[in-house]
């Protein structure tokens, strides 16, 4: 059992890690960068924004070290950034082995090719566990070394909360990935959809009467902000990521269980 | 029950047929040659036979296992080793961890056996195998679980000589051992030296299906022949020589009549220089499958070899 999630797991260590490395220097330069700004000064820029932006960015307060990460940290690194990241990557989870000819090789296994999905899909949270923890004993850590403090609860479920919003992401790559042979198409077409919903909140987030629209984000079930800033959260919309994520990965599953290789 | 039987398999590309009602067996412990032009449905086939492509009609069964039927397939996977034409490796491993991958799913009782005989740089990674390592890495995973059916599709392909020469050799042993081999090529003298049968595809149809020896006598045999000037032998007049042609000096013929006959007559005149050969696959075809419909190759779908 597992084989295939511990060979795929393992071969993600490397990327991993160098990746880890780059999100922690960058985090603890952003806190240190805190350190060092006149905060008043900013606070009135920020708030001379339209409220329009300040939604659409997630931009709460910024004179707070929580509100100041939210907006530079969660909602750009984390919401974008490895939203984007993750379903780029799940975009080669099985392109990539259609179009390098490893996939005839796998199939040949005595393994389901459910099982050969799942356990591919399953090696991504190799990252996304290490860089939520990475990133939250940075942010902690580096947040104490400049005499600042953030609850550590809200810490904790900024980024245990950002893992059904990130395989949501991944789940939207793995659906690319089944339906279309080349590697480089899949990708594309992960990180294209993912952004437009990133956008399509973002715009909507002022407008009341199209509320329903940014509704089919994901991003819309994932507020750092919140978290940080207000210390709320709400456990049904990661209930609904999770929903969504498993719902794109049984249609993946099932896309790919009748297509001709 | 055979270890593959083929019962009307047809796999249709939109409009485009890769393989049309086809229908064979084979049978446990034979090594079985699957001849045919480039295109001609080989690797189409042998996707069916692995499920990786489900047939438009008509099944196939591999060790008792229908093709379309997922879980009794995986079953029979256990038993089988498979070496694809186009074959792939993860890159940034080395040949090492793709054995040891696929020995945690499949299990590996030969590898050590078979390193003896193959020889990849296991140490290194992909990256830098050449053609013929990647061969001999696949043909390594394909049978260190010590399947009983083992489906190459051209498994010589990118292998030197020498290395032909082995593989042949091991082929051979694997017989001894009881495993069923079946491969295709589009070599003739390749498949010829190892198999016991063979069946002949062409555009998707299976135009022959038979033992190697009466293929190789019906085939005959091609002849060169420059003779001294002016003293030329009585070709056209021997029985059994077919498409008699003169090129320059030399009369070229393919010859399926008695050996003595043709001897008989050649010494009879001066001859400076005289080849007797294997016949190329395609004049096979030409004489015996009543292919001379010369553009059957040419209208072959492309499709049928993806």
């Amino acid at each position: 059992m597992f084989e295939t999630a511990r060979y795929e797991s393992e071969r993600r260590l490397r990327g991993t890690a160098a990746i880890s490395i780059g999100l922690a220097v960058l985090i603890a330069f952003f806190v240190w960068y805190f350190s060092v700004l006149d905060t008043e000064s900013l606070e009135q820029m920020a708030q001379s924004l339209p409220p329009s932006m300040l939604e659409a960015f997630g931009i709460e307060t910024i004179a707070t070290i929580e509100g100041f990460l939210a907006a530079e940290v969660y909602n750009f690194l984390w919401v974008l950034g490895l939203g984007l990241y993750f379903a780029y990557t799940a975009g080669g989870l099985i392109a990539g082995d259609i179009e390098r000819d490893r996939m005839e090789l796998l199939l040949s296994f005595p393994i389901s090719r459910s099982r050969l999905l799942l356990e591919k899909f399953s090696s991504l949270l190799v990252p996304i566990v290490a860089f939520n923890a990475v990133v939250a004993l940075v942010v902690y850590a580096s947040a104490a070394a400049i005499g600042e403090s953030i609850a550590p609860m809200d810490l904790l479920l900024v980024h245990l909360l950002s893992i059904p919003y990130l395989l949501t992401c991944a789940a939207i790559g793995t659906v690319f990935s089944v339906l279309l042979d080349r590697a480089d198409t899949a990708k594309r077409g992960a990180i294209g959809l993912v952004f437009a919903l990133f956008l399509i909140d973002s715009v909507t987030a002022g407008a009341e009467s199209l509320d329903w629209v940014g509704k089919l984000s994901p991003t819309q079930y994932y507020n750092p902000s919140e978290m940080l800033v207000d210390g709320t959260y709400a456990l049904g919309d990661s209930g609904v990521l999770l929903v969504v994520a498993a719902a794109l990965l049984i249609a993946s599953h099932i896309l790919f269980k009748r297509r001709d290789i | 029950m055979g270890a593959i039987e083929v019962g009307d398999l047809t796999k249709e590309y939109g409009s485009v047929l890769g393989v049309d009602s086809l229908s064979f067996t084979v049978e446990d412990g034979e090594i079985f040659g699957f001849l045919g032009p480039n295109g001609a449905g080989k690797t189409t086939t042998i996707r069916a036979l692995l499920g990786l492509i489900s047939p438009t009609s008509g099944t196939a069964t591999v060790l008792g296992a229908d093709v379309r039927n997922e879980d009794s397939l995986i079953e029979a996977k256990q038993r089988i080793g498979y070496l694809p034409a186009d074959l792939g490796f993860d890159e940034g491993v080395t040949g090492r961890r793709v054995l040891d991958y696929h020995a945690s799913i499949k299990g590996d009782h030969r590898r050590d056996e078979l390193l003896e005989v193959f020889t990849p740089p296991l140490e290194r990674p992909i990256r830098e195998y050449s053609t013929g390592n990647t061969r001999m890495l696949g043909l390594i995973q394909a049978f260190m679980h010590d399947p009983d059916l083992v489906i190459m599709d051209e498994p010589t392909a990118g292998l030197d000589p020498l290395k032909q020469e082995e593989f042949n050799e091991f082929i051979r042993a694997e017989r001894e051992r009881g495993t069923t081999v079946f491969f295709s090529s589009h070599v003739l003298s390749e498949v010829r030296r190892v198999c016991d049968r063979v069946g002949i595809l062409r555009a998707g149809q299976l135009v022959g299906l038979e033992e190697i020896e009466a293929l190789l006598d019906r085939g005959g045999k091609r002849v060169h022949v420059v003779p001294v000037d002016g003293d030329n032998p009585a070709i056209t007049e021997l029985d059994g020589a077919f498409d008699v042609t003169s090129v320059g000096e030399e009369v070229q013929f393919t010859y399926t009549g008695d050996y003595n006959a043709l001897l008989a007559e050649l010494a009879r005149h001066d001859v400076r220089d005289v080849e007797i050969s294997e016949p190329a696959l395609e004049d096979v075809f030409m004489h015996y499958y009543g292919t001379d419909d010369a553009n059957g190759e040419a209208s072959t779908p492309e499709a049928a070899d993806v």
